[in-house]
């Protein structure tokens, strides 16, 4: 993993799930920016002015639901890594996050642990 | 309102978002039941009279059928599985296939449903209980067919206590079913369920990086 500081943008409608997030890439990277973002529409206007590294999304939010986030934000921020973290685990659902191909790591399965935090940061 | 007065933001947060995961794994379990993609809407809470909810949830039919379970101990609540009552049959048919004639199906109806019910019910439950580290007893599941407050008001309608109202909308669009899963919490034995949240996240933000 490079030693340069990134910026990753939590994109939840869970204030809950943010904060574990945040907490453990912190816990692992004290000196990484962390942006949050409740929903799509907020993670567009965030990415565009900081343009983040790393986005995490979940798919279930109000609004602008994660995938259609997801693909606005890689059109956007072509550059940024974008990975799903939800709790819809149906492999429907994992199937169009695949066919989708512009995300880093596939799904992780919340609830959120160290070890889901872990596969997203691993490689990056 | 209400619910501020007895959970802050963040307990109302860790409660929603359990409901959420635990919701995903039932959906999961009930889309390879039937082959297709479960959508769900984003989970909904609040404190209301019994005799309130059904107005809450958006259920527009007349009649519909549920699977309930009841659970007991750590927190005390009624699951609840719901459709309307002229998709049952629907239900049954695409979750059992085209293995069994109609008339056989329709006279299994009943069971079918019940224990498609106690499968999804079961799977939302156990990853409440395994979030909330509770220790909870399952009741048997049970059939019912009706209005749907007479579903919600446990067909009691001298009781019209306050509830804590949990629901999420749930669909699979190939077969135009649509249900609901509700959990109405008595708030009287409400204290050690919120102690069970707090729990959490003190661990979850205390803990040597173990998340939730």
């Amino acid at each position: 993993m490079s030693d340069m500081a990134k910026t990753v943008l939590i994109v939840d409608d869970s204030a809950l799930s943010r904060m574990l997030i945040r907490k453990l890439i912190l816990e692992s990277h004290p000196d990484w920016q962390i942006l949050e973002a409740p929903d799509g529409e907020a993670a567009l206007t965030m990415a565009h002015a900081r343009s983040p590294d790393l986005i995490t999304l979940d798919i279930n939010m109000p609004g602008m639901g994660g995938l259609d986030a997801a693909v606005a934000l890689k059109q956007q921020c072509p550059s940024a890594k974008l990975a799903v973290m939800t709790a819809n685990i149906q492999d429907s659902v994992r199937q169009k996050v695949q066919a989708l191909g512009i995300f880093f790591v596939a799904l992780v399965e919340k609830p959120v642990t160290r070890e889901g935090v872990d596969k997203i940061l691993f490689g990056l | 309102m209400i619910v501020d007065a007895v959970l802050n933001p963040l307990q109302q947060d860790t409660l929603t978002e359990f409901f959420n995961i635990a919701m995903g794994r039932a959906a999961a379990t009930l889309s390879r039941m039937v082959s297709e993609e479960v959508s769900l809407s984003v989970p909904q809470m609040r404190f209301v009279r019994r005799s309130e909810a059904a107005d809450l949830i958006g259920a527009t039919e007349d009649r519909v059928c549920s699977v309930m379970q009841t659970l007991r101990g750590h927190f005390a609540a009624d699951a609840m599985l719901i459709f309307p009552e002229t998709r049952s049959l629907e239900i049954v048919r695409v979750m059992i296939g085209d293995t069994l004639p109609l008339e056989d199906i329709t006279e299994m109806e009943q069971e079918a449903m019940t224990e498609v019910g106690n499968i999804i019910l079961n799977a939302c439950i156990g990853t409440l209980s395994n979030l909330l580290d509770g220790d909870f007893t399952i009741g048997l599941p049970s059939f019912r067919v009706g209005s749907c407050s007479e579903i919600l008001n446990g067909f009691r309608p001298a009781l019209d206590e306050l509830v804590l109202l949990l629901h999420i909308n749930f669909s699979v669009e190939r077969y135009a079913i649509q249900g609901y899963v509700v959990f109405l919490q008595d708030v009287a034995a409400f204290s050690s369920f919120v102690e069970s949240i707090d729990r959490f996240l003190e661990r979850a933000m205390n803990g040597a990086g173990a998340g939730m």
